[in-house]
């Protein structure tokens, strides 16, 4: 599937994506909030068409909707209740399954006062969709995982489940190693119902095990999508002098001039991109490389795309 | 452990430096926590785990080639404890010729034995022979077997008789420690060589074991050619006078027989006339109870006598400058030094002997000429008396014996004495060479020489007489005049006699150097009585080799005066320790090793450096 183009007109509602600014925000709801609705109020502007979430049509009150949905106005002038029915509305079960293992807490040295880790950009993504998803009436849930499950919300749609969610995105903290396949095997095989899986990670695992534990979501009846988090200093190494690169989960270190490893550490993560781009597409699965120093709204509009075609 | 140079060790703070190094270098890579370190797999990097690895073994080898070095300088060994505590015992035994009559072997070879069977339980025993030099032919062993048998196989020599070499070998063996020295021998007085003593480590006992009295004995002392006669001079060391039949041979030929009546204790001339021949003669004569060795004596007849001589005196007038040389040396002819200008080398040539007695006028050229004369085979006897100049001396020896002749102060008059008695000059006096003592020297010369040997010695310790090799010359120096002027050396008996020795030793530069004493052998020439030939670089010449004469004569000492002339010296054991230290750590050559072991740890260095 091709993705659309951003827009390459500067807009102001754009700054609100930032990562450099919502990094500033305070809360992880707010931030949330700031992102969604500004690249909501970035679509309505949009040309695009067809990620609207704008309501429909009518539909008559029925004990147990939720009252925030009834328009006031139509039941002034009807006095009877009526409940908006959005085009997107669905019943359809998100799970957010966040990578919190130790190599997602990298922050490059040109983020150091601006901007975010790779963790604080998926948790800001993963709040900014689970704000999105529970606005358009989704059930989102949370699994946080580093080399096993160490936070699990089920999908709801009760209200204050977005807030417990927020709370949970808040509350996590970067584990240790990196074990991507097992806890996506774990959360396939505990999903009660299919529906839409949304990954969050950098995807430094091997390629094979973590392409496998994916597929284990399809094989149980869900859609996919993955985003994959680099930090650009792991996208361009731009590294100048000698330096000791120290794993952030192994511990291990080696000491490399770049210039003379630049050229093979470049191919290496191209290739490893690449694999990923093409298994996961001839799988089927959504996949989006993220940098983050780039605004969230590439990553929203990759959900709403593959939100689009899950029924 | 212990260190020779123990000082050196001080060189392995040196290896604090590489330490210190290794300890401020400072990594200056900034560090990075990466997530995707894992991609780096393959590239050219390094694991900091194997660089820190590499550093410590390279520091290790640093810091390793440093202290291997320090403690090679300072030679390390492992002291022999053992050798510490045991005492040895020291069985020297007399091997000269004097000791070779049958009787006095079993003797010797007896109390040798007894010595071994005495030595306290426990102590080490070594054995040493003597005679002109000493051997060890047992090394200190606690293996009384061996002690045994190496007695039992003693076997006298020809040699002469110098206990001072005895003392020497023996000494060297104790290393620190105590014991005895046992010394086998039958006293002979010759034995201790022109006021020679012995100094042994203190600690260490001296013990005399008399090996008896030599039986009655026959020796020919000495042969001689006197014109168309040979003179056979025959020894009788018993009481009883005897009867002798001398055989003479020349170059193996029977050539004649003299029958003479030798009385007890002393000597005879036994004649062989009308021989006129060159070659090897060799006169003997049967005594089958006494010393075998002295019963046959050899020379070597022609061109023994000195022939004409040149005498380079101021005027060239002998009766005026060398009036006592004249008279007392036959066939000498004298020039002025000043007409050298007219010398040729034809004219030097045929004169086997130069005597320089004064160097007035002699200039460049003549000095060249004499120095040729030398180098090509002559000889020069130079008396170093008032009318000659150190320098020009010193020129005319030129490089082959850089020579000093300076003027002495004299405060009281000197004597002078032999400091080789075995010296062809000195050997013919006998125990007449005393009489040279009797010289008084009221001015003499300084002189001094590379490649020079002091034959004779002033009182005052300065050299008196000097041995010069120059080229494939010979020549004596004498540090004063010979003609009564500077001491009265020319009115003494002995002057002729010196003079006559001096002639005949310097002149005839194929013959000289023909006869040898035993002890005293060149090179490729046999330590034992007979003929040979002696190769050198100016060609070959038959020798003969004849024993001391001095071993023939039973000229015997106490004990008491034998042990007055070994001295214990006080610090000798200490000195004889660190000797004894010294040849442990020879033999050990530890040092040899660490050295090894350093250049090891700098070439491995260089390779683990290499490493990336």
């Amino acid at each position: 599937m091709a993705w659309p183009e951003r827009s390459r007109r500067p807009a102001p509602v754009r700054q609100f994506l930032d990562p450099a600014v919502v990094a500033r925000l305070g809360t992880l709801e707010l931030k949330a909030r700031t992102v969604v609705e500004g690249f909501i109020s970035g679509l309505h502007r949009s040309p695009f068409k067809g990620f609207s979430v704008e309501f429909a049509e009518y539909r008559q009150y029925i004990h147990g909707d939720d009252l925030s949905t009834i328009d006031w106005k139509v039941y002034a002038r009807s006095d009877r209740p009526f409940v908006k029915k959005f085009e997107e509305e669905t019943n359809v079960h998100c799970q957010l399954i966040v990578d919190v293992s130790g190599s997602m807490a990298y922050k490059s040295s040109a983020n150091a006062s601006l901007g975010m880790s790779k963790f604080e950009y998926a948790a800001c993504l993963a709040a900014s969709l689970g704000y999105l998803m529970n606005r358009q009436r989704d059930a989102v849930g949370l699994t946080a995982f580093s080399d096993r499950i160490v936070d699990a919300l089920p999908s709801s749609t009760r209200p204050g489940h977005l807030h417990s969610l927020l709370i949970s995105l808040d509350r996590l903290r970067v584990g240790s190693r990196t074990n991507v396949a097992k806890p996506l095997h774990q959360v396939a095989d505990s999903m009660a119902k299919h529906g839409l899986v949304v990954l969050i990670s950098d995807l430094l695992d091997d390629p094979d095990a973590v392409i496998r534990g994916l597929k284990h979501f399809q094989y149980r009846g869900s859609d996919v999508l993955v985003f994959q988090v680099l930090d650009p200093d792991e996208l361009e190494f731009p590294f100048e002098r000698a330096t000791l690169f120290e794993d952030l989960e192994t511990g291990d270190e080696v000491v490399a001039v770049p210039g003379a490893v630049r050229e093979h550490y470049l191919k290496r993560i191209v290739e490893l991109i690449e694999r990923y781009r093409r298994e996961l597409g001839a799988a089927g699965i959504d996949y989006q490389l993220l940098n983050t120093s780039e605004p969230l709204d590439i990553a929203l509009l990759a959900y709403l795309s593959t939100r689009s075609r899950t029924a | 452990m212990s260190f020779l140079a123990p000082l050196f060790l001080v060189g392995a703070l040196a290896a604090a430096v590489p330490l210190v190094l290794h300890l401020l270098k400072r990594h200056t890579e900034p560090r990075v926590r990466f997530a995707a370190v894992f991609l780096l797999e393959g590239a050219p990097v390094e694991h900091t785990a194997r660089r820190r690895l590499r550093e410590l073994v390279l520091l290790a080898l640093r810091v390793g080639a440093l202290v291997l070095l320090a403690l090679a300088f300072a030679r390390p060994l492992f002291r022999s404890t053992a050798a510490a505590r045991a005492t040895l015992t020291v069985v020297a035994v007399d091997t000269s010729l004097s000791m070779s009559a049958p009787a006095t072997v079993s003797r010797a070879r007896a109390l040798g034995l007894d010595a071994v069977r005495t030595a306290s339980a426990g102590d080490d025993v070594a054995v040493v022979t003597f005679s002109d030099r000493a051997d060890v032919i047992l090394k200190p062993t606690g293996d009384r077997g061996a002690a045994t048998t190496a007695v039992e196989a003693v076997t006298p020599g020809f040699g002469s008789t110098r206990y001072a070499a005895a003392f020497a070998a023996a000494g060297e063996l104790f290393s620190g420690r105590t014991g005895a020295i046992v010394v086998i021998t039958d006293l002979q007085a010759s034995g201790w060589d022109g006021g020679d003593h012995a100094a042994v480590p203190q600690g260490v006992r001296v013990e005399v074991q008399d090996a008896g009295v030599p039986p009655p004995n026959l020796s020919i002392d000495a042969l001689r050619s006197d014109g168309d006669r040979i003179v056979a001079t025959i020894r009788n060391t018993g009481d009883r006078a005897r009867e002798v039949r001398a055989r003479l041979t020349v170059d193996g030929r029977r050539t004649g027989e003299s029958t003479v009546l030798v009385e007890g204790h002393g000597t005879a001339d036994a004649m062989f006339t009308n021989v006129r021949a060159t070659g090897v003669a060799a006169a003997s004569l049967d005594d089958p109870s006494g010393i075998p060795g002295d019963n046959t004596r050899y020379a070597l007849l022609g061109g023994n006598a000195p022939g004409s001589m040149l005498v380079i005196t101021a005027t060239g007038d002998l009766d005026k400058d060398a009036w006592y040389v004249r008279h007392a040396l036959a066939g000498v002819r004298g020039v002025a030094a000043a007409d050298n200008a007219r010398w040729t080398e034809d004219d030097l040539n045929r004169y086997p002997l130069i005597i320089l007695l004064s160097t007035r006028g002699l200039e460049r050229r003549g000095r060249e000429k004499i120095a040729a004369f030398l180098g090509a085979g002559g000889g020069l006897l130079i008396a170093a008396g008032p009318d000659v100049d150190g320098e020009i001396v010193a020129d005319v020896l030129g490089p082959w014996a850089p020579l000093e002749v300076r003027a002495a102060n004299v405060q009281n008059a000197l004597t002078l004495a032999p400091a080789d008695v075995r010296h062809p000059i000195f050997r013919s006096f006998g125990g007449a060479v005393a009489s040279l003592g009797l010289v008084q020297f009221r001015a003499v010369a300084h002189i001094a020489g590379r490649s020079c040997q002091a034959i004779a010695r002033f009182a005052s310790g300065d050299s008196a007489v000097l041995d010069c090799e120059a080229g494939e010359g010979r020549a004596i120096v004498v540090a004063s005049d010979l003609n009564n002027r500077w001491n009265d050396f020319a009115v003494h008996a002995s002057f002729v006699p010196f003079l006559d020795q001096t002639a005949r030793y310097l002149s005839n530069g194929a013959t000289r150097g023909s006869e040898y004493v035993v002890g005293d052998v060149p090179a490729g020439v046999p330590a034992a009585p007979g003929v040979s030939t002696l190769k050198t670089a100016a060609g070959s010449r038959r020798v003969v080799v004849n024993v001391d004469a001095r071993e023939s004569a039973i000229d015997r000492m106490s004990a008491a005066v034998f042990q007055a002339a070994v001295t214990p010296l006080k610090d000798a054991a200490a000195r004889d320790l660190r000797v004894g230290i010294a040849e442990q750590e020879n033999r050990q050559h530890l040092w040899q090793y660490l050295l090894a072991a350093m250049v090891l740890a700098v070439m491995t260095e260089g390779v683990v450096a290499r490493l990336a």
